[in-house]
């Protein structure tokens, strides 16, 4: 940070490290003769990159090694390129700090909510309909994944309940986390977390006019009081598994995952069907063959062959409609058809984005934050 | 060796005072030039107008951030709930941590003793997400204690003793987490006591409580104000610890901070807080200091 | 001869070490958990989740990453925190404790506030540490030093100065005097702050958020995006790699260190 006062003629004179802190919204007309206001395409074809480093924003850990080992790796070879992985989340206050015009990643994976909030405060983003251009699998998507409207996605969880079975009767209804049976028995997490967004949104859905109604939304979750809150879905499935919950607003595949290692637990999808999604952005303000690997890699992710094994490793679904939905949730009865995605719901993330200092402080009060 | 001699070869006041200074300066330049700098520039823009996303610091000066802090009450109670959580949590690891530490420091056996200090490294090495899941087991609703105690009869399983998800588990987690901490910077100081100085006492007839009390007690002062200033400031800076004890219930700085800068980007604000903090922290290490410095004749 | 250990107080020690480790332990039992999630009592006991850890690349590469980084970072905050804790308790000048609070500073911080200061700091100077090992080392050093100063400095402050004194009043030079009289004697401040120093680098979580380097992911976080989608024991067994290694190196340290010399003070 340096102590300067925001004029634009200073800016203008700046070359490509332009991370003297920008803030957020920086006309793109001041860089009109840069590299970056050249169209950069992509067909599908393997190329050679020439060595070129490309930044990535995604997971880390054991989703790390198993992108590495099923695409990244491959990835690197065939186009001789670089790939540095970042996985410190979160990256929204990165990107803010270094500024649309020096991206500190090139394609960043991302849940809805925080690429919103990003999308938001500035040009960061290529639009869904530019990446589709370039992204030839991209076509074979369902519609869903470009709701974004600014990347596109490639996997998706529906959100469920999960619940104890040994506790009583089956949970088949959004209400049935407020029933008093499972007073200070049910969980859900923290008013930054992701899931708390759609359980939000959707809570404002089910007891109000429509998922706008935040103040149906506050009500009812005042009246869901006393709650177990936790800060991420592994201690959900420990506090579920322990006993400390009951029910609680989780994702499918997680979940499920218990369920079929044994835990007396299993999953009931909300009726409204909302999704997690992993959606990846490629930044707009990146060189252009950083772009071009950027396109290339948002490719390879949308194949079959990598969507069908990430799903038989982590159970999330694609939204590729050639690919094949994995055995244990095909089990279950999922499949990968128009008809069954038709339902799914992505909540309007502007509209949250745009509310989120309330909500987040409003929810703060009533957990007693 | 004479005293003529021993003149000759002590350098003078003067160049010891120098080369004293040399000790110091590393650290000094290292210090201004990454934290003063830095977190200076950072609590500066708490005085910028809140722009979600700018980093920079302008000269747009405004006190909107503090005024906003103050005028709510959940941020001043999270202000005071922080203090008092680092006080108790100081007090209550000295009074569980000495013991031990001093068990530790008396143990003549090398292989006992090189036992109990693995078993304190141990414990401060396990990662604080993970250990989560232990407390759990151990102080949750359908954890180990609660289990007993409904075995016991003395309470229905509805109605568990809330260990955790509380500020009660937050404590339980920091004492937890700050043990080992408190532990080893009592031991260096206790073993470091000249022993004849206990040894003359008991020589004088004391008994071993008199000894602890009058001598040796006394004498780790300086490891105690060390210890307990730095468990208050583990604790009062811990977001980890109150985030997952305290079920999103137990609102300290830390958490808001969090909270603005890194999910919000709302940084300055979350730059407020921070310099809030800082100046609260500040404060209750002047009175420790102070304290420090009356008990150990300004050694400390 | 006599008890050396008041009862009350070895009761106390006991009830102590209980609460100190009873969690440990269920981590630890259920990392050896024979099935396929994590639960407490374990399922059988077996070592099927410490050697998954120990063949998976990316925890194996994030632990000996951030057993690099601790290492480097306990071996300057020592030098640097010790020099510094000498001047503090041989000096008397009017801001010495003020001084002292100054460098004690960083710890009263959360870490996020020292890592997102230096992460924007790096990026508006320019200085080309941005997303480094150099500039992530930096974070760590702020935060472990104090631990140094602290212990140290207590170590320091119950020393006897007069022993000082008489070494130089028998001719020893400054460097002397601190070699073969402070230096053994207050090893055991020194040994405990570079163990400070080491273990909150190798635990630190926020402030290596926003500092991190791509593909140098530290343990931390790496246990904690891991936590993100498998529910499995692996960060358990993580944890019990790292205990295992503590132990490891503290009966390598006591070999060289010989800790039973230092307990013989007749």
């Amino acid at each position: 940070m340096t102590i300067r006062k925001p004029t634009h003629t200073r800016r203008s004179v700046l070359k490509r490290s332009l991370a003297l802190g920008a803030t957020a919204a920086i006309p793109s007309t001041f860089f009109i003769n840069h590299a970056w206001a050249q169209d950069t395409s992509y067909d599908g074809e393997v190329f050679d990159a020439g060595g070129a480093t490309i930044n990535i924003g995604e997971w880390g850990g054991g989703w790390e090694e198993f992108v590495r080992k099923g695409l990244v790796d491959q990835f690197e070879k065939d186009f001789n390129c670089r790939v540095n992985w970042d996985s410190s989340f979160p990256w929204f206050p990165k990107f803010v700090t270094q500024g649309a015009q020096n991206p500190v990643y090139d394609i960043c994976n991302w849940n809805l909510p925080n690429l919103m909030q990003t999308n938001a405060a500035g040009d960061y983003f290529l639009s869904a309909d530019e990446v589709k251009a370039n992204v030839p699998n991209a076509a074979d998507c369902w519609d869903f994944a470009f709701a974004s409207g600014a990347g596109v996605t490639w996997a998706y969880q529906p959100y469920v309940y999960a619940y104890r079975t040994d506790r009583g009767d089956p949970v088949s209804n959004f209400r049935d986390f407020w029933a008093s049976r499972f007073a200070n028995k049910r969980g859900t997490y923290g008013t930054e977390n992701g899931l708390m967004h759609a359980f939000f949104m959707a809570t404002a859905q089910e007891f109000g006019k429509d998922q706008y109604d935040m103040d149906a939304a506050f009500q009812a979750l005042e009246e869901a009081m006393p709650m177990k809150i936790s800060e991420f879905t592994f201690n959900m499935l420990s506090m579920l598994e322990r006993g400390e919950v009951d029910v609680a607003v989780h994702i499918e595949g997680e979940a499920l995952s218990l369920k079929r290692k044994g835990a007396p637990v299993d999953v009931w999808q909300w009726d409204s069907h909302p999704i997690l999604t992993q959606t990846k952005t490629i930044s707009r303000y990146s060189d252009p063959m950083q772009k071009k690997l950027a396109f290339a890699l948002m490719n390879r992710t949308l194949e079959p062959s990598f969507l069908n094994a990430f799903g038989d490793e982590f159970l999330w679904r694609p939204t590729n409609s050639k690919a094949a939905i994995t055995a244990p949730l095909a089990e279950e009865g999922v499949e990968n058809t128009a008809a069954a995605t038709e339902a799914f719901w992505v909540p309007d993330w502007n509209f949250f984005v745009e509310n989120k200092q309330d909500i987040t402080e409003r929810l703060n009060g009533i957990f007693g934050l | 060796m004479n005293a003529s001699q021993s003149q000759v070869t002590q350098p003078s006041a003067r160049y010891q005072r120098h080369t004293k200074l040399l000790l110091v300066i590393p650290l000094t330049i290292f210090f201004i030039g990454f934290f003063v700098v830095p977190v200076g520039l950072l609590f500066a823009s708490s005085f910028n107008p809140q722009v979600i996303g700018q980093v920079a610091v302008t000269s747009d000066l405004t006190l909107d951030n503090y005024i906003r802090f103050f005028s709510r009450s959940n941020y001043l109670m999270a202000a005071g709930r922080s203090v008092l959580l680092a006080t108790i949590v100081s007090v209550v690891t000295l009074i569980i941590a000495y013991p031990m530490a001093f068990v530790i420091a008396k143990t003549e056996n090398a292989a006992r003793n090189t036992f109990l200090l693995i078993l304190v490294l141990a414990a401060m090495q396990l990662d604080m997400v993970i250990r989560i899941y232990g407390m759990m087991v151990i102080l949750g609703d359908n954890g180990l204690i609660n289990q007993m105690l409904v075995a016991l009869g003395l309470t229905s399983p509805d109605a568990p003793i809330q260990f955790m998800y509380n500020f009660l588990g937050v404590v339980l987690g920091l004492v937890q987490f700050s043990m080992p901490f408190m532990i080893l910077t009592l031991v260096g100081v206790i073993r470091g006591i000249n022993p004849s100085l206990e040894e003359a006492a008991r020589s004088l007839g004391a008994t071993p409580r008199r000894t602890f009390t009058r001598v040796t007690l006394p004498a780790s002062m300086p490891g105690i104000l060390s210890g307990s200033l730095l468990v208050f400031a583990l604790s009062i800076s811990s977001y980890i610890v109150p985030a997952l004890m305290g079920g999103f219930r137990v609102g300290v700085l830390p958490i808001h901070i969090f909270q603005q800068v890194a999910e919000g980007a709302r940084f300055q604000f979350g730059a407020t807080i921070a310099v809030i903090l800082f100046l609260i922290s500040a404060g209750a290490v002047a009175v420790y200091l102070k304290l420090g410095a009356r008990n150990s004749g300004g050694l400390a | 001869m006599g008890r050396k250990i008041p009862l009350p107080m070895l009761i106390l020690a006991i009830v102590g070490f209980f609460y100190m480790l009873v969690p440990i332990a269920v981590v630890v039992l259920a990392g050896l958990t024979a099935g396929d999630f994590l639960t407490f009592p374990p399922k059988g006991l077996s070592f099927r989740w410490v050697i998954a850890f120990l063949k998976s690349d990316s925890y194996l590469s994030a632990f000996f990453f951030s057993f690099k980084l601790a290492l480097m970072t306990m071996i300057v905050s020592t030098i640097l925190g010790t020099a510094a804790a000498l001047f503090l308790s041989r000096s008397r000048f009017f801001g010495r404790n003020a001084m002292r609070a100054f460098f004690l500073s960083p710890v009263v911080l959360p870490g996020v506030v020292i890592g997102f200061a230096l992460f924007a700091f790096y990026i508006s100077t320019d200085i080309g540490l941005t997303r480094t090992i150099w500039g992530l080392w930096i974070g760590h050093i702020l935060y472990s030093t104090p631990y140094v100063i602290g212990t140290v400095g207590a170590a320091l402050a119950s020393y006897d100065v007069s022993l000082d004194e008489a070494a130089r009043s028998l001719g020893a030079s400054p460097w002397r005097t601190f070699r073969k009289v402070t230096f053994p004697n207050i090893s055991q401040g020194i040994q405990a702050g570079s163990i400070f120093a080491f273990i909150v680098s190798f635990g630190q979580f926020e402030v290596s958020l926003f500092l991190s380097a791509p593909n140098s992911e530290p343990l931390p976080i790496a246990m904690y995006n891991s936590l993100r989608y498998k529910f499995d024991p692996s960060a358990a067994a993580a944890g019990i790699f790292a205990i295992m290694l503590v132990t490891a190196s503290v009966l390598l340290t006591n070999r060289l260190v010989n800790i039973g010399k230092l307990l013989d003070r007749k």
